[in-house]
């Protein structure tokens, strides 16, 4: 078990690499902001004027990416956050008067006010079992309430004409335009560097696939919680400078049709490319006021056809065409080559101490009983497992063999009974929390995030156990040796690189395999591991597993029709049949067993 | 007592006739269509061309049958069709042909606000209470629209197939039932129904361009609540529409505008299914 | 019994990138009936899934008697003739008998037609037409199963493992059935099953399934049949 191969995958180039990134951003942002700089001197007061506002309107449609194109999580409701801040400034200028202090004491209370709206509808939105849809009729309630509010505030919030003639920070069109656009460019390097990070693309992974990242071990209401509150207080922000700049705050800014209006310009610009809805609002926003005044319906009308084309043709957005068509005006002259930086070092994870007792069992489930209404799917499931040992469940198609292991991973999907890992009872806890206590389980199809390489894969599994950079990519993905074992045994070690959705059907689910043991789980649930895999995948993972029980000391429990494979690795065999365990022995006594030939064969000779 | 009764029962009704075609592209399709708006719009519209042509009202009605059907059907085809595999892109997709819509009525009429003929005006006395008489019509055809539905889905053999498609269509398909044609049926009716919709609450309601918006969220909230079930919508319509009706009257008619939709994101948390009993 | 009212040709199908079925071939003659054995996670009802046009077909090509159903969509093919008896979620639970009934009937079929079908098989569905489906026993819901599926009077019958928790009364109720109605039509059937009993009652001819592959196949009449399942598809 020498690492040494493992180890020199791109070690070569990682000194180099971690800082050239950074470099290019810097550059990047450098450019762009003398470019700020020197704007205004080249252009009339009216286009300076539009951009200001074009610019807050970008950093929402910013917010509204970051939430939409990476976390998935499509909201009509961000304008009402730009009112929070924006309604905020309005009142305590309205009322208090101009001052440093104040405009400091708006912000934060807008900021305050949104992230406390924010906190309510997490609160509804990601809670345990809400759907992505019932997300988005939350974030589309918001705004409706908030303008109500707003509404039936009278002649305090100004009810439907809003409030205006309110002193505010007094600086030039010029200074404003400075102003936003080097928060506008910070805000975009951030996020640029938030989401390219390994933490970052964790909400990828939540996007493509929530239930995978809970079993995995991660809490992902609590990751789209703070993300969803962070981009509130972005809105509030944005809500501030708005108000602060057009000394105009009116009920429209919280609408549901605004919300909309951000979306819009996201689908338009590319959803997820972060540049795409920047621009994109730019262009639009001030293309929208110039055309506006000569063919006001016309312009919006082709706005609603484009936008429609994009969703149903080109739902990435445009901004992905432009950059492919570049790419592909390059290929010409220059090789396209593989993105640099995104190899990745495989090392060895630390041993962690266990603090398990490897004397008693590592899986007891006593009087498990599961039912869908009046249908009994599990009734009085009673057995034990020890660590180092592997056992098969088999039965017919309908025995509860699938169920069962969802009953083990996640505490509160049994009706009945009790289930202990490692000595602890795992009560009515979810996925993630049963990860806590050793559960791994991998799913019968296999279950990886198909966009992400095989790399962030694994860091994502280990996620839970080594905390993932913020800012930036680490390079880094520390496996225990289990995990190690299966990437190199497989050959996945050479495809690091490869998005997961162009793996072989064998490699994914030997992916997901590693996934699992990078967890450092006590007991592993495999359902079906070997569906679909053809004759020499099977005996490897099924030399892979022998080894691991004996080697790790784990305790695996596999589902599997592949009655042969579970001849050959199992240590002992639990039937099911109808709900029920019908038998629970070695593989000889299964194989002999008239029972069971009755069971697979049908009843009746 | 009796105006705030009379209130409930009607309002009800009128989220009934509003929101029905809206459930019924969603039980079929499991696509929420945001286009309802702009084609209760488009009803809306249907009734001011009668009343600007002269015509008797009631025939604004049956014209927007047509132009809202016509107008769905057109949607299913080029637009929607894609995106049964995507239901959130549906949604806005759908939110766009809206925007469509509103800019070519603008385009064609103006943005300002028109008014059609009402077919009825007038008041009756309910015991001793005057009360609006196009509003009891309304309820009227409410009940007729909710049982004409459900005769349709119950006894016909669309019906049937329509049925079908909504339990279980990959079922439906095996047996031989062409569901994109079910589909394609079913979206030019809703979208009629809407129109209707639009047509019958002019007399309630300005014309404008946007007229759509506010119902739309009604209409769109009782759905989610309602399930696929014309029964679960009556009751949804009752309780939610009761709801906004108390609210207005002792709150004020602004935190009334919320409740419909405040009150179903509390239900639909509490119980994700909302009042369908599966 | 020449013609071959359903040719399976090389067929390799699958979810997604897993491909289930490989290169497999398959002939079933007008009048024929053929059972497909196998265990659990051997693609039966994939095959059958394949077929109906469910799933994407790879490669290969699929026919019935002349005429290639590749691509056609699940209702094309059904309105070709193909009846399709799924294992799971076969009924809608909510109509009652005779809506299950109805809506499968097209063409020239006749609802007079298929009340006659159903007086002949299972007499006493006729007292039962106004029944909500979910309400029939399990038993009861299988027969109601095979009655729609002989009422369109098909040319090719696909049976998904109908006999799962069935009596025996009723499993050799059902073979005697669909015997009789092959003889009366001319029907081409073709059934997946574990039950080993019941496919030696009623089909002429087996195919063994191997992970996707044809790995054997028999005459069911053959002395060695109950032996050979046997030891395919248990421990």
């Amino acid at each position: 078990m020498s690492d040494a191969n493992v180890k020199e995958l791109g070690s070569s180039s990682i000194q180099r690499l971690q800082v050239r990134p950074l470099t290019k951003v810097v550059f990047a942002a450098s450019i762009v902001l003398i470019g700020v700089g020197a704007a205004p001197f080249f252009m009339d007061a009216y286009s300076v004027n539009v951009l200001v506002r074009s610019m807050i309107y970008a950093a929402m449609a910013l917010s509204v990416d970051i939430l939409w194109g990476y976390l998935g999580v499509l909201t009509f409701g961000q304008s009402a956050f730009f009112a929070a801040g924006a309604y905020a400034t309005a009142l305590v200028f309205t009322y208090g008067g101009f001052s440093p202090e104040y405009a400091f004491a708006a912000v934060l209370i807008g900021m305050a006010v949104a992230v406390a709206l924010a906190g309510l509808v997490a609160f509804l939105a990601f809670w345990h079992g809400a759907s992505a849809l019932y997300a988005s009729v939350i974030t589309l309630v918001l705004p409706i309430v908030v303008t109500q509010l707003l509404f039936s505030g009278g002649t305090y919030t100004g009810s439907s004409s809003g409030l205006t003639g309110f002193d505010t920070i007094p600086l030039s069109t010029e200074a404003w335009f400075w102003a936003v656009g080097v928060w506008l460019v910070v805000l975009t390097t951030g996020a640029w560097m938030y989401t390219r990070s390994d933490a970052g693309r964790l909400l990828i992974a939540i996007r493509e696939n929530e239930q995978r990242c809970k079993y995995l071990g991660l809490n992902t209401s609590k990751i789209k919680a703070l993300v969803f509150l962070i981009c509130a207080a972005i809105g509030a922000i944005a809500g501030w400078i708005y108000a602060n700049y057009t000394m105009v705050v009116a009920p429209e800014i919280a609408g549901f049709t605004f919300g909309t209006e951000l979306l819009i310009w996201v689908a338009l610009g590319g959803r997820g490319t972060l540049f795409g809805p920047v621009i994109g609002t730019i262009i639009i926003d001030y293309a929208s006021a110039h055309l506006q005044g000569d063919f006001p319906f016309v312009w919006k009308l082709v706005i609603g056809i484009v936008f429609v084309s994009v969703i149903v043709a080109l739902p990435r957005g445009i901004l992905p065409l432009v950059s492919n068509a570049a790419n592909w005006l390059r290929g010409r002259t220059r090789k396209a080559q593989p993105e640099q930086y995104s190899q990745l070092q495989l090392c060895k994870a630390p041993r962690i101490e266990r603090n398990i007792v490897v004397a008693g069992p590592a899986l007891v489930v006593s009087g498990v009983e599961k039912r869908f209404g009046s249908l009994e799917v599990l009734s009085g499931i009673d057995f034990e497992a020890t660590y180092g040992e592997i056992v098969s469940l088999v039965g017919p198609n309908g025995a509860g063999k699938t169920t069962l292991m969802t009953c083990i991973a996640d505490g509160s999907k049994r009706s009945g009974g009790t289930i202990s890992i490692g000595g602890q009872d795992i009560a009515h806890r979810p996925p993630e929390e049963c990860v806590r206590l050793g559960v791994g389980r991998k799913f019968q199809m296999a279950n990886v995030f198909d966009t992400l390489t095989v790399g962030e894969c694994l860091q994502i599994a280990r996620a839970r156990l080594d905390p993932l950079s913020k800012w930036k990519k680490s390079g880094v993905c520390q496996l225990p040796p289990s995990a190690l074992h299966v990437v190199r045994a497989t050959g996945l070690h050479s495809d690091l690189d490869v998005p997961a959705q162009l793996l072989s059907h064998g490699k994914k689910q030997a992916l997901e395999l590693a996934m699992v043991l990078a967890l450092e789980p006590k007991v592993i649930l495999l359902d079906e591991p070997t569906a679909g895999l053809t004759k020499t995948e099977r005996t490897l993972i099924g030399t892979i597993l022998t080894e691991l029980a004996t080697t790790e000391q784990l305790c695996i429990l596999l589902v599997e029709h592949d009655l042969d494979f579970v001849r050959d690795i199992s240590s002992r065999v639990i039937v099911l049949h109808q709900g029920r365990i019908v038998l629970n022995g070695s593989v000889d006594e299964v194989v002999n067993s008239e029972l069971v030939k009755t069971v697979y064969a049908g009843s009746g000779h | 007592m009796v105006p705030v009764l009379l209130d409930i029962i009607t309002t009800a009704a009128i989220l009934y006739i509003v929101s029905s075609g809206l459930l019924l592209v969603f039980g079929v399709m499991k696509l929420i269509n945001f286009a309802h708006g702009g084609l209760l719009t488009i009803g809306g519209y249907a009734a001011v061309i009668a009343t600007a042509l002269g015509l008797n009202p009631w025939i604004g009605i049956p014209l927007a049958a047509v132009f809202g059907g016509i107008v769905g059907f057109g949607m299913e085809r080029v637009v929607v069709r894609s995106l049964y595999n995507r239901p959130l892109d549906a949604i806005l997709a759908t939110w766009g042909l809206s925007i469509i819509i509103g800019q070519a009525i603008t385009l064609v009429f103006d943005r300002g606000v028109h008014f059609a003929e009402p077919p009825i005006r007038g008041v009756i006395s309910i015991l001793g209470e005057p009360y609006s008489t196009y509003r009891l019509v309304l309820t009227a055809l409410a009940l007729l629209l909710g049982l004409g539905l459900t005769a349709a889905l119950r006894g016909t053999s669309l019906g049937l197939s329509t049925r079908a498609v909504i339990m279980n269509e990959d079922l439906a398909r095996g047996l031989g039932i062409n569901s994109g044609l079910v589909r394609s049926i079913t979206f030019t009716l809703g979208s009629g129904l809407a129109a209707v919709a639009g047509a019958l609450i002019t007399p309630l309601s300005s014309v404008d361009p946007n007229m759509g918006v506010a119902w739309l969220i009604s209409a769109f909230m009782l759905v989610l609540v309602s399930g696929s079930s014309l029964y679960s919508l009556a009751f949804a319509s009752v309780v939610l529409g009761g709801a906004q009706v108390i609210v207005s009257n002792y709150f004020g008619s602004v935190l009334g505008g919320m409740t419909i939709a405040a009150l179903a994101a509390v239900i639909l948390r509490i119980r994700p299914q909302g009042f369908s009993y599966e | 019994m020449t013609e071959a009212v359903l040719t399976v040709n090389g067929l390799s199908s699958g979810y997604g990138q897993a491909t289930v079925i490989r290169n497999l071939d398959l002939q079933i003659a007008s009048g024929e009936i053929v059972a497909v054995v196998g265990k659990n996670g051997m693609g039966k009802s994939t095959l059958l899934k394949s077929i109906m046009g469910y799933l994407p077909k790879f490669s290969g090509s699929v026919a019935m008697a002349q005429h290639p159903i590749g691509d056609s969509r699940p209702h094309e093919i059904a309105r070709l003739g193909v009846a399709y008896v799924p294992q799971e979620k076969a009924l809608f639970q909510d109509l009652t008998v005779e809506e299950n009934i109805r809506l499968s009937l097209r063409g020239s079929v006749s609802w007079n037609d298929a009340k006659e079908t159903m007086g002949r098989c299972f007499p006493f569905l006729l007292r039962r037409l106004q029944q909500k489906a979910g309400t029939l026993s399990g038993g009861e819901q299988k027969m109601l199963l095979m009655a729609r599926s002989l009422a369109v009077e098909a040319k090719v019958l696909l049976i998904d493992e109908i006999t799962e928790g069935l009596q025996p009364s009723i499993i050799s109720n059902l073979v005697k059935i669909i015997k009789t109605e092959r003889d009366r039509s001319g029907l081409g059937v073709l059934l997946v099953e574990q039950n080993i009993p019941f496919t030696r009652a009623v089909s002429d001819r087996y195919v063994l399934l191997d992970k996707g592959e044809i790995s054997g196949s028999g005459n069911t009449r053959d002395p060695d049949t109950h032996e050979k399942i046997a030891a395919h598809i248990s421990l």
